[in-house]
């Protein structure tokens, strides 16, 4: 007790002293000895209330920082006092006019039209029960209350709904009115009575019907308020019911209260009086009945507690990002409950409150144990709700389930979110705080693979005639939940382990004008059926789904579930299992077996037939195959070159008669960690080229007759390390001259010692083996030494240069990087395809490697993969590439960085002085800030050069509309073809210089090009092809080099065939001469006077001879 | 102005690449005046040229100012008053992409120099077509980074004794160094009898943190209480400075905007 006081006064206290230092902080801005007043500020005697505070963050908070965010977000989220002050102005004349609504003794058949002609509004109820017969009287309810969150003061403030419960009195209901939909008939026709009433009001803007949860019986009335209001909020208007209405135990989950009679219009009489259980019929009337001792509940058990209220206030912030259809009066209720059980209480911070909320979510057992408030014995026992529904938690009364319109795929993702969210807490070198609270998660980011089915009436009437009677008297006319629940449980049996979790995904409230029949209304609506997956990384690609032993009953079972797929096989172990095999021959077709199964029990089950039913997936596959091997997919060239490049290191250890062993090879191209998205084929040497030594050398034609080039063949490099050795000399060209030595030596070996084609240069040796081209170049830490080696004084000292950055960068940190790449490839396999999609994107719009280095590509995808929170690593290279492009435009490059922690190995010390460095690094740092545990002293090295600012802001321009792009595509068009997101827009260029199109390599890859046959596989190269040669990169070379001062150059690096040339800004400017900035200029008369301005047309010339025998057109663009 | 217009101004004429190209370069020059010529421009004889285009070789500069007089050198350079050297030291000669340069260009004769100055047109520089530039000057270019082993072999045989010729020198030298001087004095050198260490950052550093080591050694920690008292305030220091530092970093992202969640 004593310590709960000291810390209330404590808290009270905290503010003043904030405010103090806030305060003070402001004054010292002005003064200049700031540092010194600082340094007394932070070693004044410390007072107790401060010393709590800090004590208390340790204990109560994850963290200073969290605690701080926590405070922040929850102000965010507050209503502002002018939206209090307003609501209840209005909310009071709203009420005394509903007051004034009165009561007539008209009574009405509800079977006739005449109610609606007299209310001028329709009812807001389906044409089934139109026919349905009741005599409806409207007497007057007594009061109206505010319920819910705003009730309860745990609002957020945005799409914020003012629920506002009237309570229908007892006596509009008859004794038998709890039957065959009669009761929800008279709910609507009150509901439009007050609709009627509230038309005539000035205070509302707007009035619409809605139908709330999507539940098609259960319709609520939203209110728009006049004024300023509305932009803030909406009001719900609900009606519940008298609870002595009916007893409870009429719609206990065992009785029937929709006679099949009346719902299936059969007319067999032999079946008894009473029918099947409707449980979920039942809870539609009970939601009414039991509304006001569960808010009393609520509103008692959350009054005065403030930490709870954020709390909530906290963990809706958290379902609303996480996109997960929970309502806020189950997470009433659940904190209620929670509180009830002890689990949390109001003197825990809410930070603690939320985490224990996440941990007992995340060991619930809704679905199999079920969760319940009362405490009353009569109440029905739980086994029998648990049989009626796929998620239980039962109200204070004992009767009502609140979750029963909840799916189970819901109540899985929830369970699977609070699990992830605890994770993120205990994680220490994570900010937790903005991934749960801040970050919104996106359907098309979120799943790996979306199903959607095109034609929702006729997959609605097909899963009807299908499903049983009872489960269809049962859901009555909610027709959609009881599709959805049976494909559900369909898609969670068929693909079992593959997945991490179904879900089916929600749609908005549809609401409508309260003029319009449901009907009307409806037209041009349609309804969306669709489910996302996420899938297991592990068991997804799995090709046999097995089943048990063929000798056992459940083979039967599973007999039946598959059909004509299950088949009886042998497997290597001995046993005779039932077994379904998939199609599985690539890595790519094995990620999407999940959308074979789901094409082959909706037809086998439901006869839907796979072209009805759209999986969002895989539709960018084609953009990572080779083209010119016969559309191979990537990974599997990948592989091929990985195996021969393992064979070649063996051979490189082994050999002999070296003055220095090899101890290691290390591949450092991209290809190594299966991110080369045009990865290299094995290639045959034209046998008549020209060769010299080991070496083709490309044909000059001395006439002016086209050139014809050799096609072009990617070198796969790599890094030879030797073993030590002290000699080696302390000048850096003798050094290089000594490499050159090894590198003749060693390439000599290779030829007499495996006789594969093998040429030494003086900066590397060239090694062809199975056709596949390798150059390897010796490595040695003293090389980058020597670089930095410089003398001042006499006295050695040791500093980066432009030279050693470069070459410890690609060279040591290359190797280590791409061996790091290549394990979170063998633990991620999505991730070396969304590496070489991310490539081609930025490609295809022009940011090739100079501008967006393709090392820097492959950590951005790789960040995807390490720091995926708040999700998991994605298992399609597609939604991978989503993820990257949502990365890139989501993050702030100026205020951000991101570390990239391969193995664990960094502390959360070194990420803070990282950080801190980050934030006090000058302006012309790398823009793009990502550093990697390797970088060592050098820190973002990967972007230390490229890209721009403007380079970042374009590709997160072009991030943005592909992704739109894509929504749009995919989500509203169900269209299969997206591949217009990587065709570029030549527009806003001043010049375009077009090549020609035979010279340019990768030609025949463009996205747009067919795939060819592949000529042959065996090739024996005894000599080595033309390697790396590129007319367009050196071309663009030249460009970059000469006239990098005026333009800039773009171009796709995969076969694209036009240069866009784009000037720099002020490049018309007139100029001062100097010698220095003389370059291109020319002078010119400009009202006597001689000025000078850059020689643009000479420049264009100058591109054509530069170009010459490339360069096919230039065009300018005026 | 008028009159030292020859001296200090710089000329402007096109630069035609074939005879009657559409647009020209613009290229200007000037006599090469600065206060202590080098042998290898000489006063008087050498124009200083700007603005010379990219592809521009020294035959294409001999021939452009053939109308002159004959031309005795040609020297390029990116920056005035440096030219590309030609060391024969550099074992792997650097790749430069062509640019923007300037030149010197010396006449045999004073005369070609004042020819040159009055010039009021230049020859087209590439009539005969001598050079090769685009597809052909890269095919080239990669046919010639093809060696033969011997060849490359030979290189380096040649670059290596250089090498031990120079460091044999270089040690000879330092031997000499060793020996007294006629004041007495013995300079010291890696490798003489006298033992030394190397003068590097390294071991620099190395003495001065051993010096403060075995400052800190002798020093009591928690003996007075003043230090017990001084250590509890640096703890809470540190913590103020965390919350600060937190602070700060609150209202950097508030400022950013971040708290907005939806």
């Amino acid at each position: 007790m004593v310590k709960r006081n000291i810390k209330t006064s404590l808290s009270e206290d905290d503010g003043e002293v904030l405010n103090e230092n806030g305060k003070r902080l402001a004054e010292e801005a002005n003064k200049e000895n700031k540092k010194r007043v600082r340094t007394k500020n932070l070693y004044r005697q410390p007072t107790a209330n401060e010393l709590n505070r800090l004590q208390e963050t340790e204990n109560l908070f994850n963290s200073n920082l969290f605690r701080l965010q926590v405070d922040e977000i929850l102000e965010e989220v507050k209503l502002t006092e002018k939206t209090i002050k307003r609501f209840t102005e209005w909310y009071n004349s709203f009420k005394v006019y509903l007051m004034s609504i009165v009561e007539d003794d008209l009574e009405f058949d509800l079977s006739e039209k005449k109610i609606t002609k007299f209310l001028k509004v329709k009812l807001p109820i389906l044409e089934q029960l139109s026919q349905t017969k009741a005599m409806f009287k409207f007497h007057k309810f007594k009061d109206i209350d505010i319920v819910g969150s705003y009730a309860v003061g745990s609002t957020i403030n945005a799409n914020l709904m003012v629920d506002v419960q009237i309570t229908v009195p007892a006596e509009t209901y008859t004794k038998n009115d709890s039957i065959n939909y009669r009761y929800h008939k008279k709910r609507a026709a009150y509901l439009a009575y007050i609709a009627s009433h509230l038309q005539k009001s000035d205070l509302i803007d707007e009035l619409h019907y809605c139908l709330f949860n999507m539940s098609l019986t259960k319709p609520v009335l939203i209110v728009k308020p006049k004024g300023k209001l509305s932009n803030t909020l909406l009001v719900r208007l609900n009606l519940a019911c008298d609870d002595e209405a009916y007893k409870l135990h009429r719609f206990s989950p065992k009785r029937n209260n929709l006679r099949e009679t009346w719902l299936l219009q059969s007319e067999k009489q032999e079946c008894s009086a009473v029918g099947p259980q409707t449980p979920y019929y039942n809870c539609s009337v009970l939601s009414d009945l039991t509304a006001k001792i569960n808010n009393d509940f609520i509103a008692t058990t959350l009054s005065n507690s403030q930490n709870l209220k954020q709390a909530i206030i906290l963990l809706k912030i958290w379902l609303k990002q996480r996109k997960l259809c929970v309502s806020g009066h189950i997470i009433n209720m659940l904190v209620c409950c929670l509180v009830q059980i002890k689990r949390i209480n109001n003197i825990m911070s809410s930070y603690q409150i939320v985490r224990n909320i996440w941990i007992y979510l995340k060991s619930s057992e809704w679905d199999t144990k079920g969760l319940s408030l009362s405490k009353s014995k009569d109440a029905p026992p739980m086994d029998e709700f648990l049989e009626s529904f796929p998620v239980v938690f039962l109200d204070k009364t004992g009767y009502y389930n609140i979750c029963w319109q909840m799916c189970k795929g819901t109540y899985n993702a929830l369970r699977r979110e609070s699990e992830l969210a605890v994770e993120m807490l205990d994680n220490p070198k994570l900010n937790s705080f903005l991934q749960l609270f801040m970050v919104p998660v996106s359907n098309l980011t979120q799943f790996d693979h979306i199903i959607r089915f095109k034609n929702i009436q006729s997959l609605k009437s097909s899963v009807l005639e299908r499903v049983s009677k009872e489960n269809k008297l049962n859901y009555g006319l909610d027709e959609l939940p009881l599709v959805v629940n049976s494909i559900y449980s369909l898609l969670s049996k068929g693909l079992t382990d593959r997945v991490d979790l179904i879900l089916q995904l929600g749609e908005a409230d549809f609401s409508w004008p309260v003029k319009k029949t449901l009907e009307k209304a409806k037209e041009g609506y349609d309804e969306k059926v669709s489910f996302g997956l996420v899938l297991n990384p592990a068991n997804a690609i799995k090709i046999v789904d097995k089943g048990p032993q063929a000798n056992l009953p459940e083979a039967e079972e599973f007999r039946l579930f598959w059909g004509d797929k299950s088949e009886l096989r042998r497997f290597a172990d001995g046993s005779h299992i039932e077994a379904c095999v998939w199609d599985g021959d690539t890595f790519a077709q094995r990620r999407s077996i999940s959308t074979q199964i789901v094409d082959y029990l909706m037809e086998l089950k439901y006869s839907v037939q796979p072209r009805d039913i759209f999986h969002i997936c895989n539709q960018l596959d084609s953009l990572t195959a080779r083209k010119m091997a016969a559309a191979e997919q990537g990974e599997e060239v990948s592989v091929k070159v990985l195996r021969v490049f393992d064979e070649l290191r063996r051979d490189m250890r082994a050999l002999t008669q070296l003055p220095l062993e090899i101890s290691a090879v290390y591949g450092t191209s991209s290809v190594f960690s299966y991110s080369n998205p045009l990865p290299p084929l094995p290639s045959i040497p034209d046998p008549r080229a020209w060769r010299k030594a080991s070496t083709c050398l490309i044909k000059t034609q001395k006439d002016d007759k086209r050139i014809f080039l050799p096609s072009y063949t990617e070198a796969n490099r790599a890094m030879i390390e030797l073993s030590y050795s002290g000699k080696w000399p302390g000048d850096i060209e003798a050094f290089r001259c000594l490499k050159a030595a090894f590198h003749l030596q060693i390439s000599d070996r290779i030829k007499s010692q495996y006789s594969l084609a093998s040429q030494a240069y003086p900066t590397h040796i060239d090694v062809n083996k199975n056709g596949l081209s390798f150059r390897l170049e010796i490595f040695h830490p003293k090389e980058v030494t020597l670089l930095r080696r410089e003398v001042v004084d006499g006295v050695v000292k040791f500093k980066e240069s432009e030279e050693s950055v470069k070459l410890q960068r690609d060279t040591m940190l290359l190797a280590i990087l791409r061996g790091a790449l290549h394990g979170l490839h063998q633990k991620h396999p999505a991730f070396g395809p969304t590496a070489c999609l991310f490539k081609r994107w930025l490609s295809s719009h022009l940011l090739s490697p100079t501008h967006f280095p393709s090392t820097l590509a492959e950590l951005v995808t790789a960040s995807v993969f390490l720091q995926p929170e708040p999700l998991t690593p994605p298992t399609q290279p597609t939604v991978g590439l989503f993820r990257v492009l949502q990365l890139l435009l989501n993050t702030d490059w100026a205020t951000q960085m991101i570390v990239l922690d391969f193995n664990g190995d960094m502390t959360r010390e070194e990420i803070t002085e990282l950080e801190q460095k980050f934030s006090d690094r000058s302006e012309n740092g790398p823009q793009m800030c990502i550093v990697t545990s390797y970088d060592g002293e050098l820190p973002s090295v990967w972007s230390s050069s490229a890209p721009s600012r403007q380079v970042v802001l374009r590709a997160q321009a072009l991030a943005k509309a592909t992704l739109s792009y894509i929504e749009k595509a995919l989500m509203e068009d169900m269209s299969d073809n997206i591949l217009a997101a990587f065709i570029p827009s030549y527009s806003g260029y001043d010049v375009l210089i077009h090549l020609h199109a035979n010279l340019v390599p990768h030609f025949n890859e463009r996205i747009d090009s067919r795939p060819k046959l592949n000529a042959s596989d065996d090739v024996m190269g005894d000599v080595i092809p033309v390697l790396e040669f590129n007319p367009v990169e050196k071309y663009l070379e030249e460009l970059q080099g000469a006239y990098e001062d005026f333009a800039l150059f773009f171009h796709d690096s995969f076969g694209g065939d036009v240069i866009a040339v784009l000037w720099k800004p002020h490049v018309k400017d007139y100029r001062d001469f100097q010698i220095a900035s003389a370059n291109a200029l020319k002078p010119v008369k400009v009202k006597g006077e001689t000025k000078y301005e850059v020689n643009i047309e000479a420049i264009i010339e100058d591109f054509k001879l530069i170009g010459d025998g490339l360069v096919k057109e230039v065009v300018v663009n005026m | 102005m008028k009159s030292a217009h020859n001296k200090t101004q710089y000329r402007a004429l096109e630069l035609h690449f074939i005879k009657d190209s559409p647009h020209p370069h613009v290229i200007y020059f000037k006599e090469h005046l600065v206060r202590e010529h080098t042998a290898d421009k000489p006063s008087g004889r050498t124009l200083f040229v700007v603005n010379i285009p990219p592809y521009v070789d020294e035959q294409c500069m001999i021939k452009a100012f053939r109308k002159a007089g004959d031309i005795q050198s040609v020297q390029f350079s990116i920056k005035p008053n440096s030219t590309i050297s030609q060391n024969s030291e550099i074992f792997l000669k650097e790749k430069c992409t062509p640019n923007f340069k300037l030149c010197y260009l010396v006449f045999k004769t004073v005369i070609g120099l004042d020819n040159a100055l009055k010039l009021t047109e230049l020859q087209p520089i590439n009539c005969d077509s001598h050079l090769t530039l685009g597809l052909k000057k890269w095919i080239n270019e990669y046919n010639s980074t093809i060696l033969k082993p011997s060849e490359l072999k030979d290189s380096i045989e040649r670059f290596m004794e250089e090498y031990d010729k120079k460091t044999k020198q270089e040690m000879e030298k330092e031997k000499q160094m060793q020996e007294e001087d006629d004041e007495g004095w013995v300079t010291v050198t890696k490798r003489g009898n006298i033992q030394s260490f190397p003068r590097t950052e390294k071991v620099e550093n190395k003495i001065m943190a051993k010096e403060e080591k075995s400052k800190k050694k002798k020093e009591l920690k928690n003996f007075y209480t003043f230090q017990i008292r001084e250590s509890k305030m640096k703890h809470i220091v540190s913590l103020r400075q965390k919350f600060e530092e937190d602070k700060k970093k609150i209202a950097q992202l508030k400022q950013s905007r971040r708290f907005k969640p939806f």
